[in-house]
C-alpha cells in the first residue's frame, strides 16, 4: 500500500525453513502506535524481527521503503535476550544506535557520543551515563534500550516486551514516554506487550496475533475487556 | 637499573626475544578483548594449541620430504602450517557450530584434546621436530630471527590497524548481532574479518612464543583491564598496556633469575590479576564494615 513505511504482502515468517506465520499482509503507516498482541509463542516477536531485517521472511514480500529511501529502524529487543559480555556503559549502548548511519570503518566522534548523550536525557536517564549497562535494573535498562533506539533516528521504533521484568511505576512511565514521542515527535511505533490494561491508553490501534492470522482494530474495541476475554479464551481452547 | 639498561642496549644478545615479548604482550590483548566479550575464552586455548599442531605438521610434511631438519629457513612452511590449521579450525568450528546441536565449549574442548595430541603425534618420528615442537610448547622464547621478529611486527601492525578503523563494526556484531542485522550489516562478513584478525594473530604469535604464552596474553590481561576500566571505550588499550606491560617486567624477571620467559611471563599476569582481584575484594569488604 502506498505511504506504508513497512509493508507485509502474502508474507510467511519462521526459522530454519518452518513456518511460525503464513500469508501475512500488514501495513504500519507513519504516525501509527500499535500494539502487537498474542500468547506466548505465536510469532509476535518474529514480526518484529522480520519488520527490522533480522529475520529473513520466508516467503513473501516485505517492503520498507518510505520516500524513496529505506526506512530505519529502532530496535528494542528482549532485555533477557539482550547479553551485554562487554562492559560497555549506558551510554556507549546507546552510542551503538548512532553505528547504523556510519560507512564501515569510520569510527564514532563527538557527534555521536553527543547523540547518545542526548537520548539519554530525552528518556529521563541522563544520570546513567557512566554506569555499566549490566549493573542497571530492568527499568533503566529498558530506558538506556530505547535512547539506544531514538539514537538511530528512527522512522519506526519497534519494541518486543518492553514492559517486561519491570515495576508498575517503571512501565507506566516508559509507556509515557512512547506515547509523548507518538505524539510530539509524531515517532511510529509498533510495541510488542501482554500488558493490554497498561497499553490500552496509549496506543490508538491493536493486532491480535489470534489463529495465525492478524485481526486488527482500534484499541478501544480490540482491547475492550470482552473482546480480550473472547480472543484468550479461544486461543486456550484450540 | 643496570638490567635494564643492559636489556635495552641495542647489542643485548636476546634483544628480538625481547621484542617479540613486548609486540605480542602488547598486541595479543587488543584480540583478546573480543574473545573475552564474546565469551569464547575456550576458543582461545584451543586455537594456540590448534596453531602448534599446524608447526607440528609442517614438521612432518618436511620431514617427509627433506632428509635435513627444519631450519630457520623454514619459517615460511612453518608460519604456513600454523595459519591454514588455524583457520581451518575456526571454519570447521563455524560449519559444526551451525549444524550441531552441540554447545560451543564442547566443539572447542575436544578441538583441544585432539590438536594437544595431533601435535605430539605428528613430531614423535622427528627427534629434532619433538624438541622445537616441546620448545614450543614450554614457551621458550630464546632465539627469534631477525626476519620472523619482522613478520611478526609487520603482520601485527597490520592487525591494529584492523583493529582501530574496523573497532565499531567488530564491536557491534559481537555485542549486539540483531542490532548489526537491523542496521542491514553483513553479520557473517564481519565475522570473517574477525575470525581471520584472531587466525592471524595467533597462527603468528604462536610460532614465537607458544600456545601457553599466547592464551596467557589474549585472556588474562583483557580480564585485568575489565576490572580497572569502566566501559569499552578505553579497554583495549588498557588491556594492551597490562599485556605490554607484563611482558616487560616478565622479561626482566626470567632474566634476572634465570627463569623460563614463557612461564615467568604468564605467571606474572596472573599474579597481577590475582592481586587486583584480592585487592577489589578487600576494598569491597572494608566499604560494607
Amino acid at each position: 500500500m502506498a505511504g506504508a513505511l513497512v509493508s507485509f504482502q502474502d508474507v510467511t515468517l519462521g526459522y530454519d525453513g518452518t513456518p511460525v506465520l503464513e500469508g501475512l499482509s500488514l501495513d504500519v503507516r507513519p504516525g501509527d502506535c500499535l500494539a502487537l498482541l498474542g500468547p506466548n509463542g505465536c510469532g509476535k516477536s518474529t514480526i518484529l524481527k522480520t519488520m527490522a531485517g533480522i529475520v529473513p521472511p520466508l516467503r513473501g514480500t516485505v517492503r520498507s521503503t518510505f520516500d524513496g529511501r529505506p526506512v530505519r529502524f529502532g530496535y528494542v529487543p528482549q532485555q533477557e535476550t539482550l547479553d551485554l559480555a562487554f562492559p560497555m556503559t549506558a551510554a556507549e549502548v546507546v552510542e551503538m544506535g548512532t553505528y547504523g548511519g556510519l560507512p564501515a570503518g569510520r569510527r564514532p566522534r563527538r557527534a555521536e557520543r553527543e547523540r547518545a548523550l542526548e537520548c539519554l536525557e530525552q528518556v529521563g536517564a541522563a544520570e546513567l551515563r557512566g554506569r555499566l549497562f549490566h549493573t542497571l535494573s530492568g527499568g533503566q535498562k529498558q530506558r538506556a534500550l530505547v535512547a539506544r533506539a531514538l539514537a538511530t533516528e528512527p522512522d519506526l521504533l519497534l519494541l518486543d516486551e518492553p514492559l517486561s521484568g519491570i515495576d508498575a511505576p517503571t512501565a507506566a512511565a516508559i509507556l509515557a514516554l512512547l506515547g509523548r514521542l507518538n505524539r510530539e515527535q509524531g515517532l511510529t511505533i509498533l510495541l510488542v506487550t501482554h500488558h493490554l490494561g497498561a497499553v490500552r491508553e496509549v496506543v490508538r490501534e491493536a493486532i491480535w496475533v489470534h489463529g495465525g492470522k492478524l485481526l486488527r482494530g482500534p484499541a478501544s474495541t480490540m482491547l475492550a475487556p470482552e473482546r480480550v476475554r473472547t480472543i484468550i479464551e479461544e486461543d486456550f481452547l484450540s | 637499573m643496570s638490567l635494564l639498561m643492559e636489556i635495552l642496549s641495542p647489542g643485548f644478545l636476546l634483544r628480538n626475544a625481547f621484542y617479540g615479548g613486548l609486540i605480542i604482550g602488547f598486541v595479543a590483548p587488543l584480540v583478546g578483548v573480543y574473545l573475552v566479550g564474546r565469551r569464547m575464552v575456550f576458543l582461545g586455548v584451543a586455537l594456540p594449541q590448534v596453531s602448534t599442531a599446524g608447526v607440528a605438521g609442517a614438521f612432518f610434511w618436511h620431514a617427509l620430504f627433506h632428509e635435513h631438519a627444519l631450519h630457520e629457513g623454514d619459517f615460511g612452511l612453518a608460519l604456513a602450517g600454523s595459519t591454514v590449521f588455524t583457520l581451518a579450525a575456526i571454519l570447521g568450528l563455524a560449519v559444526w557450530e551451525s549444524r550441531s546441536r552441540a554447545r560451543a565449549e564442547e566443539q572447542t574442548g575436544v578441538l583441544y584434546a585432539f590438536a594437544g595430541a595431533l601435535s605430539l603425534l605428528l613430531v614423535a618420528s622427528d627427534r629434532i621436530a619433538e624438541i622445537g615442537i616441546l620448545g614450543l610448547l614450554k614457551g621458550e622464547i630464546i632465539a627469534i630471527p631477525t626476519g620472523e621478529l619482522l613478520v611478526l611486527a609487520v603482520g601485527y601492525a597490520a592487525i591494529v590497524a584492523a583493529l582501530w578503523f574496523f573497532k565499531k563494526d567488530l564491536l557491534l556484531v559481537s555485542a549486539d548481532r540483531d542490532l548489526a542485522r537491523s542496521f542491514g550489516k553483513n553479520v557473517l562478513a564481519w565475522d570473517v574479518v574477525l575470525y581471520l584478525i584472531i587466525g592471524t594473530t595467533i597462527s603468528l604469535g604462536v610460532l614465537l612464543v607458544g600456545p601457553l604464552v599466547m592464551f596467557g596474553f589474549l585472556i588474562v590481561p583483557p580480564l585485568i583491564a575489565g576490572r580497572l576500566v569502566t566501559g569499552i571505550r578505553h579497554l583495549p588499550l588498557a588491556a594492551s598496556l597490562f599485556g605490554g606491560l607484563a611482558a616487560f617486567a616478565g622479561f626482566a624477571i626470567a632474566y634476572r633469575l634465570d627463569w623460563p620467559l614463557g612461564p615467568t611471563d604468564v605467571a606474572l599476569v596472573c599474579v597481577l590479576l590475582a592481586l587486583v582481584v584480592t585487592a577489589q575484594t578487600a576494598i569491597g569488604w572494608l566499604r560494607r564494615t
